[in-house]
């Protein structure tokens, strides 16, 4: 297989990241405020905000994860991951809309949920995402190590250490302004990477023809559109899966606050193409590879897109390919290390620690000082190798567990803090029962378990229906959804775990919320107050910033 | 379903991509006009 010299690896990578860096240099500031550093001015342009957004949903995995389910799906295995993935970025805008108009100054989702419930919702979001973006921060950089190494003599740990340090160099001072600057390059990088590879690999591999005589190596489901396995076992459990980052992570929630407020509508659906045009192309790469009877090195599908690279495209189209990927794992660290120095100044520092009185000086210091820190512990964790899957899987039950209860407490004014903190403890834990099968999935139990995930599905359905059609068709189109899956789901869901365990997730936080909520005597919220409690954590700001 | 369709199930894709980027060069430039004009930076 082709590899790189290690100078030649050596010259690209810093050249990737000694030119990145000195694109920050353009919108560097010698005193950069806190505002800018966590959300940029709020009024980011249309180019800018579509591309940062697609490049941060883009990481590395999604190459890999798309191509394998290419491979192991067939037909339509790159759909059950990209359009999935696609789906949610858009599903997210109406409900961005409405965060920017309830606290037009915030800076992290945890932030409006202090200004709504108090302490416990802040730091209960605030704790998943740090914990989350410190396990992306380290997927991303392992992806880093395993591409220098497959492709370059150099070693993982090598590898995992240039793109922690080039992406810090460039996030470091800027903040956020410098992670949205720079994903418009390496958005650019992926699409033309995409435009180009996915062709030239389908017409060396024999172009139609390949159809013609590739379809034999294809099992019946592999074959159909419509393949029941590929839908249970992929797209459903991912459909939920992102449903949940996609509310949960800070990432996303950091854009829908920069980006100017009448833009995030066409910013978000450039996003949903962008990302599902990219995303499903290459993951087509394992289709082909299915279709020609490529067989992964050493049995990992993670290989499949270097391999097919490397063994089809000539050296500059390589090249290519490696600066493709080490883009998208860029784009998303830079945009976890934004995240998590946004969290940490504003709900630990800013809330916690300042009690509201921040020093703006000091407040961007401790921005840079996370994204140090946590660069530090996702070099180490990568290069450690260390099996952190179980703490992805209680991370995505935590983000599983507060969607309906952050947007319920978003649109209903009587939802407490009580029900928020309630439901998430009760739906995580009743999450934990169901994934780890600490009760024998059988009998009554399992019935339990599959009415709670059945419940989950009319949510996920019913809150997509909400966001774009109004209450009334959210409530009914998701009843309707959850009574005609009744006949399929009770006795069928407890063959799929992983399915039954996310969706129950969704289920009891939206049952336990909606229960305690309707049984509370305690007066409505007023919304109003959301931007007025944000806005006093800001006074403090401009007065001391004239000091800069 | 026939050559031609999946031919083209395969190619969608990259040509959609095009069309994003042409959509975001586009709108770079008219981001960059804005911001030259307005004196203030993209971000």
């Amino acid at each position: 297989m082709f590899q790189f010299s290690t100078t030649s690896a050596m010259i690209i990578l810093f050249a990737f990241y000694g030119l990145t860096f000195l694109l920050t240099l353009r919108i560097g500031r010698r005193q950069e405020n806190a505002d800018s550093y966590m959300v940029s001015s709020g009024s980011v342009g249309f180019s800018m905000s579509a591309a940062s957004m697609t490049a941060t949903w883009i990481w590395a995995a999604s190459f890999y994860a798309a191509a394998s389910s290419g491979y192991k799906y067939g037909l339509s295995g790159a759909i059950h991951y990209g359009l999935w993935g696609a789906l949610m970025i858009l599903f997210i805008y109406p409900f961005g809309r409405r965060f920017r108009k309830l606290a037009p100054d915030a800076h992290t989702l945890a932030e409006i949920m202090h200004a709504r419930h108090g302490s416990a919702s802040q730091l209960m979001l605030a704790g998943s995402n740090v914990v989350g973006s410190v396990i992306s921060l380290m997927v991303n950089f392992t992806a880093a190590g395993a591409l220098v190494d497959i492709l370059s003599p150099l070693s993982f740990v090598q590898g995992v250490l240039i793109a922690g340090v080039g992406v810090l160099s460039y996030t470091f001072w800027s903040g956020f302004r410098s992670s949205v600057f720079t994903d418009f390059g390496q958005l650019i990088a992926m699409v033309v990477a995409a435009v180009i590879i996915i062709p030239i690999i389908f017409f060396k591999l024999g172009g139609p023809e390949l159809f013609e005589v590739g379809m034999v190596n294809l099992t019946p489901e592999q074959a159909s559109f419509y393949s029941p396995t590929a839908i249970l076992e992929q797209g459903a459990p991912f459909f939920v899966a992102v449903l949940a980052y996609a509310i949960g992570n800070q990432t996303i929630a950091q854009r829908l606050f920069a980006v100017r407020e009448d833009l995030i509508k066409p910013s978000f659906i450039t996003a949903t193409i962008g990302y599902g045009s990219i995303v499903i192309g290459l993951g087509m790469l394992g289709l082909l590879a299915l279709l020609a009877g490529v067989e992964p090195i050493n049995g990992d599908l993670n290989n499949l897109i270097p391999q097919m690279a490397a063994t089809y495209l000539s050296p500059i189209m390589v090249v290519l390919l490696f600066v493709m990927i080490i883009g998208s794992l860029s784009s998303t660290a830079d945009s976890d290390l934004s995240a998590l120095s946004s969290i940490v100044m504003t709900d630990i520092y800013g809330k916690q620690i300042s009690k509201n009185k921040p020093n703006p000086t000091t407040m961007v210091w401790v921005g840079r000082m996370t994204m140090v820190t946590a660069t530090t512990l996702g070099v180490i964790f990568a290069s450690l190798k260390l099996d952190i899957l179980s703490m992805l899987i209680f991370v995505g039950a935590l983000w599983g567990a507060i969607v309906f209860p952050v947007i319920a407490s978003l649109y209903w004014s009587r939802v407490t803090n009580l029900a928020f903190t309630s439901s998430v403890i009760i739906a995580f834990l009743l999450f934990v029962v169901a994934r780890f099968e600490l009760l024998a999935m059988t009998g009554v139990v399992a019935v339990f378990f599959e009415i709670l995930a059945t419940i989950g599905a009319a949510v996920v359905i019913g809150l997509m229906s909400f966001g774009f059609f109004g209450r009334r068709a959210g409530l009914v189109i998701g009843a309707l959804f959850g009574i005609f899956l009744s006949f399929y789901s009770i006795g069928f869901l407890r063959d799929y775990i992983v399915l039954l365990a996310s969706l129950t997730a969704y289920g009891a936080s939206a049952f336990v919320c909606t229960l305690l909520t309707i049984t509370s005597k305690k007066p409505p919220f007023e919304f109003k107050t959301i931007d007025e409690r944000v806005v006093e954590f800001h006074a403090e700001q401009p007065q001391t910033m004239e000091n800069l | 379903m026939s050559t031609f369709w999946l031919t083209a199930y395969v190619l969608i894709w990259p040509l959609i991509a095009s069309g994003v980027f042409l959509t975001l060069c586009v709108a770079l430039i008219i981001d960059m006009r804005a911001a030259k004009k307005s004196g203030k930076s993209l971000v």
